[in-house]
């Protein structure tokens, strides 16, 4: 088992890849706290991760024998990462990786100039600033202890750009400037940052992911209709699947990459070697 | 600190549940609970606890993992200085019931104090990386003493570990910091590194689990505690290059000596036992090689005589044009054997012999043989003095050489090979046994003079027997007589070859100093076993040696760094040809031990030289004669087939080196003065000699020998040798450095101190450096501090008059001190600022890159400064 003894941090645990990431790691041996925003936030046209959902992804890394903490965290608020934080402190003593995960799709659909305010800033302090408060909670004891990976989960959107996206391409864009800059800054501290960049990944049942489902939503398409087209566009001529991302996640969080950081890892079935 | 290193756990198996209200005051602690999907014996729930239970805090953590059979673990882990052994044994009682009264108010409250970290010991250390992990003991309940009777035991049992070089005490890291501890005296607080940490518990955990640290503080710490009715002895280690087997064994005998101590306090740690007789038996027998020697004593001429009665038509012997075949060289060396009686040798007999490496060699030794005589060699190059001495010591009446005045004393008369055949031909008869000596080969000792040993022909026949089967010595193989006659490599090089059939060639010694003309005649000759030192072999592999046939390598001599046969392998993978690297000592008849080196070994830069060959055999003892446990360095005893009479006509220094073998009743070893230890494989790892002793350039120097010569010299007052590598992965930069305090009035002049030491001494034991000082640097117990010893100085002359070609000679300059390493003056002598053989090769090499006219070594040799070498090249080209 490659996570034996390790402490994981995930937010956004709750379903989809956060769920698959989590399961994967327990199966690896890790101890995990498993974060969650537990609750719809305004100004997202779907709902987010619920409490119960978060119990059942804890329960079944029990099941395979990891021990779990629980909490809900909303990564738009220091305060409420600090306080998870800590909770993972007082427990474990330590935090050996972090999967900044937490993230949305939407709002999303309009073309640049029509995104308001609003809309820009909630994409932007979900899916960018989010992952930096978790970083900056995290990066003291990490530095101090000489160890530590940070997993960002990014996506293709932080390469290339998608029509009607513009605050999601923005932002993951700047996820994967984040974890170049961050694997720079906490290099010298032996403390590892590394980008997983999922093209289209299926909404498995079992993970209760619902991803594709809103990206469809967003471009106002049949659900059916946008997942025949987004298997056709990734060579390998399947969507990605939960699992897939969430085995990226686990060799970047061992010590098998020890030497791995400031890299981005793109798990999209050969989307973006076009 | 690792993280974990200051905390301690305590587990307690519970079947019932735990008043958490029971946490409060100082153990204000959360109670964590966990619910294990699994009954407390599945893996599942062995794995939560051993993580549960290595999980540090920087205060206190209290932990209840539930199983599904209704089983509990309460795992407490706590900081060493945050709570002690007993506040933690007080916050279980107290969560448990065990004890209504309330968790302990005071805390340990002391820092854990931080302490330095020597290296690993060296009996600990290994090639592979291993995990961290921990060996634990189980003793009985009345071994568990107390902090200090561990502290004493520990650190007597480091000293005895380190035999051969303790100070007599060792620092041990504690929570409270280092202590010095001298067995005897109180422990002193000390700021040095230490070389184990240890813990002493002095609770009794009853029946639970307790880990006395989750990380060891110190590489190896070892804690000692109370549980389930016994005495626990732990030791845990870091991950790194290191022996758990090791660990395991010094651990054993950490309670062997602390029971001892227990026994009886006062216990010098000289008089401990490390190993109870079974183990003694096993480390005796750890030395001993699996395969035994199949042997049937004779003597070497009478073993020729049945090879040559075989294959009589072979060739023998090759040496230029000369190709003699086992006929011929049998007719020669016997018509040698009729002259040498017909001179009034008989048998048993010494006979010098003072020859050129030639055939004629060959015939003269093997005649000396078969006219039952023992044969002493000297190299004809040696100086007189020391030719001289060698003719006194061995009362040598007669000694056969071609020089033209060999320094004869009044008793010994020098005879040509030509006046030894002329000399008559009558039939004789020998009655020479297999004990009888076959030779007297002289070696430096520590005497100050160079002493005989005296070896006998039955250790010749066992050396041969105990590696043909192994390397498949035979008739097909070609042999070079590389080595001078004086040296026992040639014994093994001669014997090894005529009495298994192949053929030996002999390698002039001019060939032998130059890489490319031995490359050239062990192409032509299709040479396919090559005995070489390795500082020769490095040599040959700075020429194109792709196009040899060797097959086999025998290395010996000196030490050797395997990295340098990289190249080698290259060329001539371990499938074409094997490598083998033999230890050896004249005294015990030319090689001791054999190990083959491969590509793994290069790499891992392994020290081993392999186990004893079958008949000889091993033992690594310390000062007192008592045999170290396995990996503990320690002197090298040889026992076996191989052992010599002793030393000629010195029977108090036969005595001291010869002795009773300590494990074979009736057998004799040789006590080699060598350092090695024995690994658990029954290998040995040479790790250099134990006294001044050193090998430069595959020669035995004995420094005492090169101080008590310069002792010698009316104007030198006291002297220094020493050995120094300017650069540690070169061997040719291997020099004598000699320095001396000069008579009051003397001339503050060294060159005359060298010159006289060159006349007495062979030159590669004269000192490439002789520097005066005022006076020479002592440490405070009176002995020469040579840490303290200056650079030594090399002169330059800094005036140069002309040479003719100042172009050429700037040249010249600059490439000689490329290569010395040194400012190089027209006149200076290339020998004296540290050129040797290997030098002259590069330096050759150099002029050859430089596009400067080619400069054969001989020349170099015969003009050793830059002005005579341009002169020598304005005369080739004129």
């Amino acid at each position: 088992m490659r996570l034996t003894g390790k402490v994981v941090v995930i937010t956004g645990a709750a379903r989809g890849i956060g769920r698959a990431t989590a399961l994967a790691c327990a199966a690896e041996g890790a101890d995990l706290v498993l974060l969650d925003v537990c609750g719809d936030l305004p100004g997202v046209p779907y709902p987010l991760g619920s409490a119960s959902q978060l119990e059942h992804t804890a329960a079944l890394c029990r099941d395979r024998g990891a021990s779990v903490l629980t909490a809900k965290a909303d990564v738009r608020d220091t305060a409420s990462v600090r306080g998870a934080v800590a909770l993972a402190g007082d427990r474990y003593g330590r935090i050996d990786a972090v999967v900044n995960n937490a993230g949305i799709a939407a709002p999303s659909g309009k073309t640049v100039h029509e995104i308001t305010e609003d809309e820009w800033s909630l994409m932007l302090d979900v899916d960018l600033s989010g992952a930096w408060r978790v970083i900056r909670e995290v990066g003291r004891s990490m530095s101090e202890q000489r160890s530590g990976s940070i997993v960002n989960i990014a996506s293709t959107a932080g390469l290339v750009g998608y029509r009607h996206f513009a605050g999601y391409v923005a932002a993951k864009h700047g996820l994967v400037g984040l974890t170049k800059a961050a694997a720079l800054d906490l290099a010298p501290m032996r403390v590892r940052v590394n980008a997983v960049c999922p093209g289209n990944v299926r909404d498995a049942p079992d993970a209760e992911g619902r991803m594709l489902r809103e990206i469809a939503r967003a471009l106002d398409v049949p659900a059916e209709e946008h997942v025949a087209a987004f298997t056709q566009s990734q060579p390998m001529n399947r969507l990605v699947e939960p699992e897939d991302v969430a085995g990226a996640v686990v060799f970047l969080a061992s010590d098998d990459s020890a030497q791995v950081t400031g890299s981005v890892l793109t798990v999209d079935g050969g989307f973006t070697a076009h | 600190m690792f993280p974990g290193a200051r905390c301690h756990a305590l587990r307690v198996r519970l079947a019932t549940a735990v008043r958490a209200e029971a946490l409060t005051g100082p153990a204000n602690s959360p109670l964590w609970v966990e619910d294990v999907p699994a009954s407390s014996t599945e893996p599942i729930a062995r794995r939560r606890l051993a993580v549960e239970i290595g999980r540090h805090t920087t205060d206190l953590r209290c932990t209840l993992l539930r199983y599904r059979d209704g089983l509990a673990d309460l795992v407490l882990v706590a900081d060493r200085g945050f709570l002690d052994a007993a506040g933690l044994r007080a916050v279980a009682a107290a969560l448990t019931g065990a004890s209504p009264a309330e968790p302990p108010a005071v805390f340990a409250r002391a820092e854990v104090a931080p302490v330095a970290e020597a290296g690993l010991p060296d009996w600990a250390a290994a090639h592979g990386v291993v995990d961290a992990g921990a060996v634990e003991l189980v003793l009985p309940p009345e071994e568990a003493g107390d902090a200090d009777s561990w502290r004493t035991a520990l650190a007597i049992a480091l000293v005895r570990y380190d035999s051969v070089d303790s100070p007599g005490w060792a620092v041990v890291g504690t929570d409270r910091g280092a202590l010095r501890v001298t067995p005897g005296t109180a422990p002193e607080p000390t700021g040095e590194p230490a070389a184990a940490g240890l813990l002493v518990s002095d609770v009794d955990f009853g029946a639970d689990e307790y880990r006395p640290c989750l990380a060891p503080p110190l590489p190896l710490t070892f804690s000692v505690w109370r549980q389930d009715g016994t005495t626990r002895l732990r030791c845990d280690h870091r991950s790194g290059r290191l022996s758990p087997a090791q660990v395991e064994q010094f651990t054993r005998h950490l309670a062997h000596v602390h029971r001892q101590v227990r026994a009886n306090p006062g216990l010098a740690p000289d008089e401990v036992e490390l190993l109870d007789a079974v183990e003694r038996d096993r480390v005796a027998a750890l030395g001993v090689p699996d395969r035994p020697l199949d042997t049937t004593p004779t003597t070497i001429d009478a073993a020729f005589r049945a090879v040559a009665a075989r294959t009589p038509e072979r060739v023998a012997l090759t040496d230029g044009q000369v190709r003699w075949t086992y006929r011929e060289l049998d007719e020669r060396a016997g018509a040698v054997a009729a002259g040498l009686r017909a001179l009034g040798v008989s048998d048993g007999d010494r006979v010098g012999v003072c020859l050129e490496r030639t055939a004629e060699l060959v015939v003269v030794l093997l005649g000396v043989l078969k006219a039952g005589g023992t044969y002493v060699p000297t190299d004809p190059a040696y100086p007189a003095d020391r030719l001289a001495h060698t003719a006194r010591d061995a009362d040598l009446r007669l000694v056969v050489t071609r020089l033209p005045e060999f320094p004869a004393t009044g008793a010994t008369s020098a005879v040509t090979p030509d006046e030894v055949v002329a000399a008559g031909s009558e039939p004789f008869t020998t009655a020479t046994t297999p004990d009888d000596a076959a030779y007297v080969i002289y070696t430096s000792g520590s005497t100050g003079r160079p002493k005989g040993v005296v070896v006998p022909h039955r250790n010749v026949i066992a050396l041969v027997d105990a590696t043909r089967p192994e390397y498949r010595l035979a008739p097909s193989d070609v042999w070079t007589l590389f080595h001078s006659s004086a040296f026992d490599f040639s014994v093994w090089e001669i014997w090894g070859c005529l009495l298994t059939g192949g053929r030996l060639v002999v390698v002039p010694y001019s060939v032998s100093r130059d890489p490319l003309a031995l490359r050239d005649l062990l192409a032509a000759e299709r040479v396919t076993v090559l005995s070489q030192t390795p500082s020769a072999l490095a040599q040959l592999l700075d020429v194109r040696h792709e196009d040899l046939a060797v097959r086999l390598v025998v290395l010996g001599g000196e030490p050797l760094d395997a990295r340098v046969l990289l190249p080698w392998f290259d060329a001539h993978p371990e499938s074409a040809c094997r490598v083998v690297n033999m230890f050896g000592i004249t005294e015990t008849t030319v090689h001791v031990t054999h190990q083959t080196v491969t590509r793994r070994e290069a790499l891992a830069g392994s020290r081993s030289v392999g186990p004893a060959l079958p008949g000889w055999h091993l033992y690594v003892v310390d000062p007192q004669g008592r045999l170290v446990p396995p990996g503990v360095a320690g002197e090298v005893w040889v026992g076996g087939a191989g052992v010599a009479e002793g030393y000629l006509a010195k029977d108090e220094l036969t005595a001291q080196r010869f002795t009773a073998d300590p494990a074979r009743p009736g057998g004799r070893v040789y006590r080699s003065g060598d350092l090695g230890r024995l690994r658990p494989d029954g290998a040995l790892e040479h790790l250099g000699r134990i006294d001044s002793q050193v090998k430069v350039r595959g020669f035995r120097i004995e420094l005492d020998e090169i101080r008590a010569v310069l002792l010698e010299d009316p104007v030198v007052r006291a002297a220094a040798v020493v050995v120094r590598r300017d650069d540690p992965r070169d061997a040719a930069t291997t020099r004598i450095d000699a320095y001396v305090v000069l008579a009051e009035g003397a001339p503050r002049e060294t060159s005359g101190v060298r010159g006289r030491a060159a006349a007495i001494l062979p030159d590669y034991m004269v000192p490439s450096t002789v520097t005066a000082l005022d006076a020479l640097p002592l440490t405070t117990n009176g002995k020469l501090d040579a840490a303290k010893l200056p650079p030594p100085v090399v002169t330059a002359k800094p005036v140069d008059a002309p040479t003719g070609d100042d172009d050429l000679a700037a040249r010249l300059r600059e490439v000689w001190g490329a290569v010395l390493g040194v400012p190089v003056g027209l006149d200076d002598d290339f020998f004296e600022l540290g050129g040797n053989s290997l030098f002259a090769v590069r330096i050759g090499a150099r002029m050859r890159e430089g596009g400067l006219p080619p400069l054969h070594l001989r020349e170099l040799y015969r003009h050793p400064t830059i002005r005579s070498v341009v002169a020598a090249i304005g005369n080739q080209d004129n």
